[in-house]
């Protein structure tokens, strides 16, 4: 990363040894990705984010490998998602970043354009991804490197809780058929029949998947092939109108507690503390949601607008990546690291489908016949759905999105923005800042 | 004489020797750090390439960049309402707790303990628990029939639930003035007693005159303190300044240029203006102290 980087403007200026040492810093970790392992003692740094389940799955599989190669240790950090980017953000400045780092397309452009990740191409010597869907491999590419290899695929669904709708002797929607306007009298049953205590909808809004489906129902795109917002104004307006509708008609919580929950963790959700009897969640969250919820939960594919376009909406997201710091001391030992999660049985056995359905095919088909409910459930929705081509990666500097995103959908909740104002406010904001980075 | 002056430069090097520890630390963890963020305020930097000279960029955007504006709106809000209620309670208590009541030592340590941990992250975390949706806030109100409600996660009440965090650590305030009381002569309040002035009397003429240097000095120094808050809007927030930016503190918005846009050479200008401000402020209080702060030598 540092060729072709100017020094003149710092250095010029005189500023002295903290810009420099950052600077000297930029020469690289010092190891090759492709050299032979270590047979000294060498520690790595592993972060990721997610839930309890997740976490206990992770040092499983961390045990595992240590067993295997015990001069490597694999120290963990996890956290939940709204603090895992502002910690990493402030490693990587720190040039204190983990070697391997779990990482989401939303913010794959905005460290891999800005040299943060190792080019991965330059460690095939120990991580193979010869076993992984080129079509899948390549959601991993920032200008034709791979600077991250998706864990697995995941696709946007609807969790439905069976248990609150039997309690109300309310059927369970056909999801081959079902509307937005379904979903919505269906939701004001539920929060009718249980007089409150359960509202049939939890709010979303929040997270960059639901914009992504709504503007492909339309035949939009969020973004255009050239990273430019290309959301029609009219489309994102429709979108928060309906959620308008669905607090102000009682089918969601009241806005301060869609809003309280959407800052809270996983766990805390209506979805898991059997508290709203529909929600929007990635298919692959069907075992965490489970674990926590103890009731039954069903996936079901997201209601339509009845368009064509709609047909095709859904698509394959890279349920995450993982990737190695650009600066880690031990590149070769990383690799082999992620080439250990990804690519053998052993740890796919521990891991399942908690980070999508596996990528790798080998993995995925031997460990189907060990998958739970909640998880053989995820593989098979993932199979049954028709899916069309996946959105682009989302652009360097958009990786804020879903705080932009939240702020809006917070403004319209609270009545402070028509959805028609807030959704020109949005595409306006997330324009500026693409073009600033 | 030679033996007097070797002695106090022997007492020199020793001071020396004793600032040392403190002189490093300001050295390498804060002045190095500051003179960084002066230069990159005149940069284009993401953290993780080296920055870019840009002139004076930074300082045009600030003039367009509207959520600054609102986020010093936010900010001014908070200093102009929270420090003078927090400094009020303060000096309350202080004149209730001066008229030597029992068990004195034990009541100033109990409201002098929220200062310790008001900015602390625990007491953010415990303050959404309260005033959360089902929160103890909520289930008081319930006991008298109203019904409540988020009122961190509502745009409407959220930045009061800040201002009440703040008025709560009135106990270092409050310390300091209960030192200032006890250097009021007794006297004073007993002439004024003999020629029958009201307790209210004697407070605005003899109370406030004597105190108004410990008052000046807690104001300026909770000023400066508020301007700074970042933790509790932080944690109370979940680090997004929410719900709809209400909560945007000036110093959270700079975090959040800086590190979740990494848009650092832009927050370093940010945090360079904000020193301008609280100087500003500083300074008019200094200038109108002229006019109200009475010294007594």
């Amino acid at each position: 990363m540092h060729n072709g980087l100017s020094r003149r403007s710092l250095l010029s200026l005189g500023a002295g040894a903290a810009a420099a040492s950052a600077l000297a810093a930029c020469g690289g970790g010092g190891g090759d990705a492709g050299g032979e392992i270590s047979k000294d003692a060498v520690k790595l740094r592993f972060t990721w984010w997610g839930s309890d389940a997740r976490h206990k799955r992770t040092q499983q599989a961390i045990d595992m490998f240590t067993k295997k190669y015990p001069n490597i240790t694999v120290s963990g950090e996890f956290k939940e998602w709204n603090g895992y980017w502002d910690s990493l953000a402030t490693t990587v400045a720190a040039n204190d970043a983990p070697d391997i780092i779990q990482m989401d397309e939303l913010y794959l452009a905005s460290y891999a354009e800005r040299g943060a990740l190792l080019d991965l191409g330059t460690a095939t010597k120990h991580l193979k991804v010869d076993g992984i869907d080129p079509a899948a491999l390549d959601t991993g590419k920032v200008d034709g490197k791979q600077y991250a290899v998706p864990t697995g695929v995941a696709a946007y669904s609807i969790v439905a809780n069976t248990t609150l709708l039997e309690q109300y002797k309310i059927p369970v929607p056909d999801d081959s058929t079902w509307t937005w306007d379904d979903l919505k009298r269906i939701g004001l049953e539920v929060s009718k029949a249980s007089g409150g205590k359960v509202t049939g909808v939890q709010s979303w809004g929040f997270d960059a998947g639901g914009v992504n489906i709504w503007a492909r129902q339309a035949g939009a795109t969020l973004y255009d092939a050239s990273g430019k917002v290309s959301i029609p104004p009219a489309v994102l307006a429709g979108y928060w109108q309906y959620l308008l509708d669905l607090a102000k008609q009682g089918i969601a919580p009241a806005p301060s507690v869609t809003v309280e929950r959407a800052g809270a963790s996983l766990d805390q959700s209506g979805t898991a503390t059997n508290t709203s009897a529909f929600g929007t969640w990635w298919n692959t969250q069907l075992t965490s949601l489970s674990a926590a919820s103890g009731q039954q939960l069903k996936l079901l594919k997201l209601p339509t607008n009845g368009q064509a376009a709609a047909a095709e909406s859904p698509y394959y997201k890279p349920s995450m990546f993982w990737s190695v710091s650009s600066r880690s001391k031990h590149p070769a030992e990383a690799a082999l690291f992620v080439d250990f999660l990804l690519n053998t049985t052993e740890a796919g056995e521990v891991l399942l489908t908690d980070r999508g359905v596996p990528s790798n095919s080998t993995v995925r088909s031997a460990i189907t016949g060990k998958l739970a409910d909640t998880d053989k459930a995820a593989a098979e929705y993932l199979a049954a759905l028709k899916v069309g081509a996946a959105p682009r990666v989302t652009p360097n500097g958009a990786s804020g999105i879903e705080a932009i995103l939240k702020r809006h959908t917070e403004e319209v909740l609270f009545e402070r923005q028509t959805p028609q104002a807030a959704a020109e406010s949005f595409i306006k904001e997330l324009q500026t800042e693409i073009d600033a980075a | 004489m030679s033996t007097l002056g070797s002695a106090r430069k022997r007492d020199n090097k020793a001071a020396y020797l004793f600032l040392l520890p403190w002189f490093a630390g300001l050295v390498l963890i804060t002045a190095g750090p500051v003179t960084a963020s002066l230069v990159l305020g005149f940069t284009d930097y993401n953290l993780i390439q080296p920055p870019e000279f840009n002139g004076l960029e930074n300082i045009t955007r600030m003039l367009g960049d509207q959520r600054l504006h609102h986020a010093l709106g936010v900010t001014f809000k908070y200093v102009l309402i929270s420090v003078p209620l927090q400094l009020a309670a303060a000096l309350g208590l202080a004149m209730l707790l001066d008229r030597g009541m029992r068990g004195l030592a034990f009541y100033r340590s109990a409201f002098y303990l929220p200062s310790l941990l008001g900015s602390s992250v625990a007491i953010a975390v415990l303050w959404r628990q309260i005033f959360g949706a089902e929160g103890l806030f909520n289930q008081l109100l319930n006991l008298f029939g109203i019904t409540g409600r988020g009122w961190i996660s509502d745009p409407d009440t959220a930045l009061s639930t800040l201002i009440v965090l703040n008025v709560w650590t009135f106990g270092a305030p409050m310390v300091i003035f209960l030192a200032g009381l006890r250097q009021i002569p007794v006297m004073y309040y007993e002439a004024a007693q003999v020629d029958g002035a009201s307790r209210w009397l004697q407070f605005r003429r003899i109370t406030v005159p004597l105190l108004s240097p410990i008052i000046f000095f807690n104001l300026v120094l909770q000023i400066i303190h508020a301007f700074q808050s970042f933790t509790q809007a932080f944690v109370v927030s979940g680090g997004t300044g929410g719900p709809s930016d209400s909560t945007m503190f000036y110093t959270l918005y700079l975090y959040q240029r800086g590190f979740h846009n990494f848009d650092m050479g832009y927050a370093s200008a940010l945090a360079w203006l904000l020193l301008i401000i609280i100087a500003a402020f500083t300074a008019i209080n200094f200038w109108a102290a002229k006019k109200w702060v009475f010294y007594d030598d």
